[in-house]
């Protein structure tokens, strides 16, 4: 039988961590790119919590973070919805795995943007406003693309990081693949047959968004001249 | 009409008075020269007439259109946004150092602000395009990045992108300041070129012979303030001030 009949299972745990992965990546973007333009508003109030996030969050374990947004999370929706009034809102362990390591991940992501926005030099945007070019469209005609090209490294790495941490929510009962794995290899006293097919497929998984990300880089990076040895 | 006037332009950073009163007016055709040691605010005063520095004081006027201005917080006038941006679509700047949009083809910088700011059809940009990189000669490079392109190359697309925005006047902020001395030639060409085609233009430059021989009139600024102005070749062959003697000796030795 496939796996001792586990197969199906293990399938399941690796299409729950593919989406926990793709779902936190998009939070992380979005948060990334709020703190980053944060950051660099100059404006006191929107600079001070920008850097507070992306230094706190960077500076404690994911594993206790998790914990903390589970645990934590949990009691603070309870004491929201008594106080509405409104019905229990159990917060699933698939959410608080979305939003903990969207949240973490943000504050990386935050500092590869903001090293990212600085890359791009200014005579850029300027050329930009001179040519009558709204601040919407210097934004998204000549900053983004050319930002997304120096911050595409970073991404790589940062989701290939964020892809592996999925492993952990494992510790609040989601049923990912390491779970499933942990669960299988227990019963079947074969953890480490279980344990390789795991490797496997997070390798998968990470190998296939190397080779995106390298084809990402080759397609951003148009008009680079690049260094010769 | 005029297409543009500027009235009284007042900059200062801080304390420091960068530009203290600046006028111009260019009629139609006019080549106006803007020259003066570094520090004298001849480019500031350039990067004033479009906004891209905020003037505390004085007037703009593109073809008999006053922009509006407010003053904000810090002195500094706002313009209105929209009219702004309909301002900045008349003037054309040519920067000292290109400011070619890297992530985009030759063709690409060139019709991208007739696209997307002046609202033409791609068909359209494309007619403007292939007539203006014609113009400075470099249609058969619309497929390269700026970045594989000499310097020389790069400010003639710049010129191009210029042109292709059809505007009243184009200013040009030391246009071939950045260039290597070989390459120099080819940018003052396309310049001398536009020149004789009519075209209003305001040049800060260093370059004297283009200063002498091309521009119409010739303003020389001294700290922040129009030291001697007049018809190049009077201005030059008899300069009246003292200050601009002593440019233009160290400047030929």
């Amino acid at each position: 039988m496939f796996l001792d009949g586990y197969g199906p299972a293990i399938l399941d745990g690796a299409w729950v961590t593919l989406r926990l992965a793709l779902l936190s990546l998009c939070l992380a973007f979005a948060a990334g790119l709020a703190g980053a333009a944060a950051k660099l508003s100059g404006t006191r109030i929107l600079v001070w919590p920008a850097t507070a996030y992306s230094t706190l969050f960077r500076g404690v374990p994911d594993l206790v973070m998790m914990l903390i947004v589970f645990y934590g999370g949990q009691v603070m929706v309870n004491q929201v919805t008594d106080a509405l009034e409104w019905d229990y809102v159990d917060l699933s362990p698939f959410i608080a795995g979305v939003l903990t390591i969207g949240v973490i991940f943000g504050a990386y992501f935050t500092e590869t943007f903001r090293g990212a926005f600085l890359a791009v030099p200014a005579g850029q945007m300027e050329a930009g406003r001179a040519y009558g070019m709204t601040s919407l469209q210097v934004f998204m005609r000549i900053l983004f693309p050319q930002m997304l090209r120096h911050a595409l490294p970073g991404i790589g790495n940062n989701w290939l990081v964020l892809v592996k941490s999925t492993a952990i929510v494992s510790m609040i009962g989601l049923a990912d693949m390491n779970f499933v794995a942990d669960q299988a290899g227990r019963t079947t006293h074969q953890p480490f047959l279980f344990y390789m097919v795991v490797c496997l497929l997070y390798l998968c998984v990470t190998s296939v968004s190397s080779w995106t990300l390298h084809r990402l880089e080759r397609r951003y990076s148009v008009g680079v001249r690049h260094a010769e040895f | 009409m005029y297409p543009l006037i500027v009235d009284d332009i007042h900059k200062s950073y801080g304390d420091h008075d960068v530009l203290k009163g600046v006028s111009l007016k260019a009629a139609k055709g006019d080549v106006i020269s803007m020259i003066g040691s570094s520090g004298s605010g001849k480019s500031t005063f350039l990067r004033c007439i479009n906004f891209l520095e905020k003037p505390n004081k004085g007037n703009i006027i593109v073809e008999d259109e006053k922009i509006v201005l407010k003053a904000d917080r810090t002195g500094a006038l706002q313009p209105d946004a929209v009219q702004l941006q309909r301002l900045r679509t008349r003037l054309a700047m040519v920067f000292q150092h290109f400011n070619l949009w890297a992530h985009m083809t030759v063709l690409e910088n060139v019709i991208e602000a007739p696209i997307h700011v002046l609202k033409i059809s791609k068909a359209d940009a494309m007619v403007r395009a292939e007539r203006y990189l014609e113009r400075v000669g470099l249609w058969k490079f619309r497929n390269s990045y700026p970045a594989h392109l000499s310097g020389g190359q790069q400010q003639r697309v710049a010129i191009a992108r210029a042109l292709a925005m059809e505007p009243s006047v184009l200013l040009f902020d030391e246009p071939t300041s950045a260039l290597d001395p070989e390459l120099v030639g080819e940018v003052l060409k396309v310049m001398k070129g536009l020149a004789e085609e009519g075209r209003t233009m305001v040049v800060v430059t260093h370059e004297m012979g283009f200063a002498r021989e091309v521009s119409t009139h010739l303003i020389f600024l001294h700290q922040g303030r129009i030291e001697e102005e007049g018809v190049p070749r009077e201005v030059f062959s008899a300069p009246k001030s003292e200050r601009l003697q002593q440019f233009l000796s160290g400047n030929l030795k």
